[in-house]
């Protein structure tokens, strides 16, 4: 019942509709109205730009920064050298940006682990706040997955029921940290269905998904992006979307409420930053060409690769900004509610 | 007879494109060129190289990528060997042997074994994944969960307590330095704070790269340092002679215990080469009647940490090509470049585009061949590096240590760690303690928290859940068992062997 009142109270404020709207092909791209050259503001950027990254270049992360690094040189012929600073879930990353200068010459790549950070810990930046969002370029869902030859359960329905009947035995795996958005999700979801289930925590990725196709686990957790070589070989499979309505990619895969649950979804999504202290003539800058980038060829054909244009992924700095406030509320109520020492 | 036509496929393919040839050539060289160089190493060369390989063909950039992964883990023997300077992690196993005995001049013989050895060990690795990628990556992810590799783990830290120390206190000691190292940061699985002291980079956790250069490189420039102040230093004597067939006939047991044991580490997602080399070196050691000869220049201890990595090498492509599971960074660089061209490594890989896939295998083949003839050219020049005056070799150490620490990741908590360990192993290394445990205990120590969290939260945190694991209750039972003789050879058998090797 509580977790009914916490999702009434929120979902006037989450983006879901407006993320779904955007549900169309990107033949007609986001920032198309952009100018497609913008004189350099006092000569900037003078010289190659810095993106610091969070973390490692093999990863979701690693590949989104590589690709709008590439499209923002392809676009104004500025380099762009990608610093990566893995470790602590994305806090070494933010902490080494923060001692940056605001010269528009560092701009930052993160994901809404940022944002929940920031709403278990308020000490921890604000990314809406205490940095300005160039652009969000990468907003995802999530899904639960099984393997395709699984004979124990075949969808949905089949799968809580056999949960059910090992009485807590039953595994996923997943990124189970604590405050993560797999937990969350899926405190939502054991609520909602009665379901006790053992979650895995696996960080890295490779293991992840090997525990699922070696049967070393009965479930995984993920987004599609990230899972779409196992999807198109028909190794994996997905019986649960975590969104409120079925994107056409998944039409076969029943949504939130075709399953009967009733909480707002939450989104993994990347993007990019700079100082709050940066020159405005500078921001602007960096906001054409990080926005404008975003629909060149080669940044659309990655998001197309990687599932990301199931549902809308772009925000211009306003939208970014509205995403991460309302995700920040989303988590901090959320942890409320599970007892979390929100500070 | 498939597969050797197949083969033969891929080996004409190869050879008859100028471009491929060139393609080849170049990841070779400079694999090799990158992994001997500390300070980089194969992993440096393939994120500079890693956009320009969309202007490759598919195939070619996947070659490039794997033939950098063969070369380049070999690479890194030549500086472990004459300076005591893993090239990567995967060869600090070798320096434990091979700067001993470059010390005692035969510098000649330990870089040839480790060139015919990786050749030896990445060769058959290569044969082997070519003969069965699809069955072997199958039963390796459903065999092998996280409560085997933390059995493997436990295994490897039972018998890495008897290698360097003095004494099976100081062995122990060591281990647990070690493992207490890897707990500061984020823990694998909760994300909780350890250890952190309100430092942010601290979360990041102590990294084993800059260790390893600090306990090894630094802290023996330090000793030579110490040796040249008190007028005792005694540069290293200059060899060229490789080992003779019989020499390596003699260690053909260690040579395929090495490829079994690198081969089954390299297909375990997440695990690869470095643990391989480790588990290699500690086998050989465990095995050996002369222990107490490893740790001061035993060949044994070189030619069983070159093969297993190197057979490692061919191994960690099986769960790429057949499942798209990389076992590492380098292998997750190349599912980049599979990506780069509108393809996704797995099983379909196989179905779609099989001429790649013998391209590339036969390309692996023929770089770990290579490493016979290159690495032996390259060590008659490279080895001339010895009689650079210590004055001037130990800066130039210094500074390339420096900037290896500091492009694992970037942080500057990596270089302080590194000189931290430099001073610390210094004296360490002068009490008898063991700084090769202590860098084991660091990465098997953060596999190990990991893996065994995993384990307890699928076996419902009941011990009694590994009985029921045939393999990981093998394991621990031959933990246990490598753990209670080595306590029996400490304390009731002193006089014939003590606890273990210096």
């Amino acid at each position: 019942m509580k977790l009914r009142n916490f999702t009434a109270t929120v979902a006037a404020a989450t983006a879901a509709v407006m993320l779904l709207s955007g549900a169309a092909a990107h033949a007609a791209c986001a920032t198309d109205d952009l100018p497609g050259a913008v004189n350099r503001p006092g000569g900037f950027p003078a010289r190659a730009l810095t993106m610091v990254v969070p973390y490692g270049p093999a990863g979701g992360s690693g590949q989104v920064a590589q690709a709008m690094a590439q499209a923002v040189t392809d676009l104004t012929g500025v380099a762009i050298n990608r610093d990566h600073k893995p470790g602590g879930s994305g806090t070494v990353g933010m902490t080494a940006y923060m001692a940056t200068p605001a010269d528009g010459y560092s701009v930052l790549e993160h994901i809404d682990d940022a944002s929940s950070a920031h709403a278990l810990d308020s000490s921890r930046p604000n990314p809406a706040q205490d940095l300005i969002p160039l652009v969000t370029s990468q907003i995802t869902f999530n899904q639960i997955y099984i393997r395709a030859n699984e004979t124990r359960y075949t969808d949905w329905d089949s799968f809580v029921a056999w949960v059910k009947a090992q009485n807590g035995k039953a595994t996923i795996a997943n990124v189970s940290k604590e405050g993560s958005m797999e937990r969350v999700l899926m405190k939502f979801i054991t609520d909602a269905t009665g379901m006790k289930i053992q979650q895995i925590s696996f960080d890295k990725g490779a293991p992840r998904y090997g525990s699922l196709a070696g049967g070393q686990v009965d479930a995984l957790f993920e987004q599609p992006g990230d899972v779409r070589k196992f999807l198109d070989s028909g190794l994996f499979k997905p019986i649960l979307t975590i969104l409120k309505e079925r994107p056409s990619a998944f039409a076969a895969t029943p949504s939130l409420l075709d399953a009967g649950l009733d909480f707002e979804p939450l989104y993994r999504f990347r993007g990019f930053f700079v100082h709050k202290g940066v020159p405005a003539e500078r921001v602007a800058w960096l906001q054409w060409a990080f926005q404008k980038a975003y629909c060149e060829d080669s940044y659309q054909d990655f998001n197309e690769s990687k599932y990301m244009t199931l549902i809308e992924s772009f925000r211009d700095t306003a939208g970014s900004r509205e995403l991460i406030a309302n995700t920040i509320g989303q988590y901090r109520a959320v942890y409320q509610q599970m007892g979390l020492d929100v500070k | 007879m498939e597969t050797f036509s197949n083969f033969i496929g891929g080996t004409v393919a190869l050879f008859s494109d100028p471009v491929g040839v060139l393609v080849f050539l170049g990841g070779v060289i400079g694999g090799m060129l990158f992994g001997a160089i500390p300070g980089v190493s194969m992993l440096t060369l393939a994120a500079i190289l890693l956009p320009f390989t969309a202007h490759l063909s598919a195939e070619h950039g996947i070659m490039l990528f794997s033939v950098i992964y063969c070369t380049g883990v070999y690479g890194g023997a030549i500086t472990a060997i004459l300076f005591n300077i893993p090239g990567a992690p995967e060869n600090a196993p070798t320096a434990f042997d091979g700067y001993p005995m470059t010390q005692n001049g035969r510098a000649g013989k330990a870089v040839g074994a480790a060139v015919m050895c990786s050749a030896i060990g990445g060769c058959l690795s290569a044969v082997v994944m070519m003969a069965a990628t699809a069955p072997i990556a199958a039963w390796a992810i459903s065999a092998f969960g996280p409560p085997e590799i933390f059995a493997l783990v436990f295994f490897g830290l039972a018998v890495a307590a008897s290698v360097g120390a003095k004494t099976f206190w100081k062995g122990w000691l060591s281990i647990l330095a070690g493992l207490t190292i890897a707990v500061v940061g984020l823990d694998p699985v909760g994300g909780i704070a350890r250890y952190d002291f309100n430092m942010p980079y601290l979360l990041a956790g102590i990294h084993f790269i800059p260790t390893i250069l600090g306990f090894f490189a630094v802290s023996e420039i330090f000793i030579q340092a110490e040796k040249k102040a008190r007028g005792v230093y005694r540069a290293p004597k200059m060899s060229v002679d490789f080992p003779t067939l019989a020499e390596l006939v003699a260690h053909k047991i260690a040579i395929i215990r090495s490829i079994f044991i690198g081969f089954f580490c390299g297909i375990l997602p997440g695990i690869g080469a470095t643990l391989a080399a480790f588990m290699g070196y500690n086998e050989a050691v465990r095995w050996s009647r002369n222990r107490r000869e490893f740790g001061r220049g035993k060949m044994e201890g070189v030619i069983a940490s070159e093969t297993a990595n190197n057979a490692a090498t061919g191994a960690a492509m099986i769960p790429l090509l057949a499942l798209g599971l990389p076992g590492g960074a380098l292998t997750a660089m190349m599912v980049g470049v599979f990506q780069m061209h509108d393809m996704e490594p797995g099983p379909l890989v196989f179905l779609n585009s099989a001429d790649l896939v013998w391209v590339v295998f036969a390309a692996m083949f023929f770089a770990n061949l290579s490493i016979l003839l290159i690495g032996y050219l390259e060590t008659r020049t490279i080895i001339n590096l010895l009689r650079v005056p210590f004055q001037f070799l130990a800066p130039l150490i210094l500074l390339l240590a420096t900037v290896g620490a500091y492009a694992v990741r970037g942080l500057t908590v990596d270089i302080i760690a590194m000189f931290v360990a430099g001073v610390v192993g210094f004296f360490l290394r002068r009490s008898g303690y063991s700084v090769a445990g202590i860098v084991l205990g660091l990465i098997l120590g953060k596999i190990g928290e990991q893996t065994f969290a995993q384990a307890m939260q699928m076996l419902h945190f009941e011990w009694s859940g590994f009985i029921g694991r045939p393999i990981a209750l093998v394991l621990l039972i031959a933990g246990f068992i490598t753990l209670f003789a080595s306590i029996y050879r400490a304390f009731f058998k002193k006089s014939a062997g003590g606890a273990g090797p210096a």
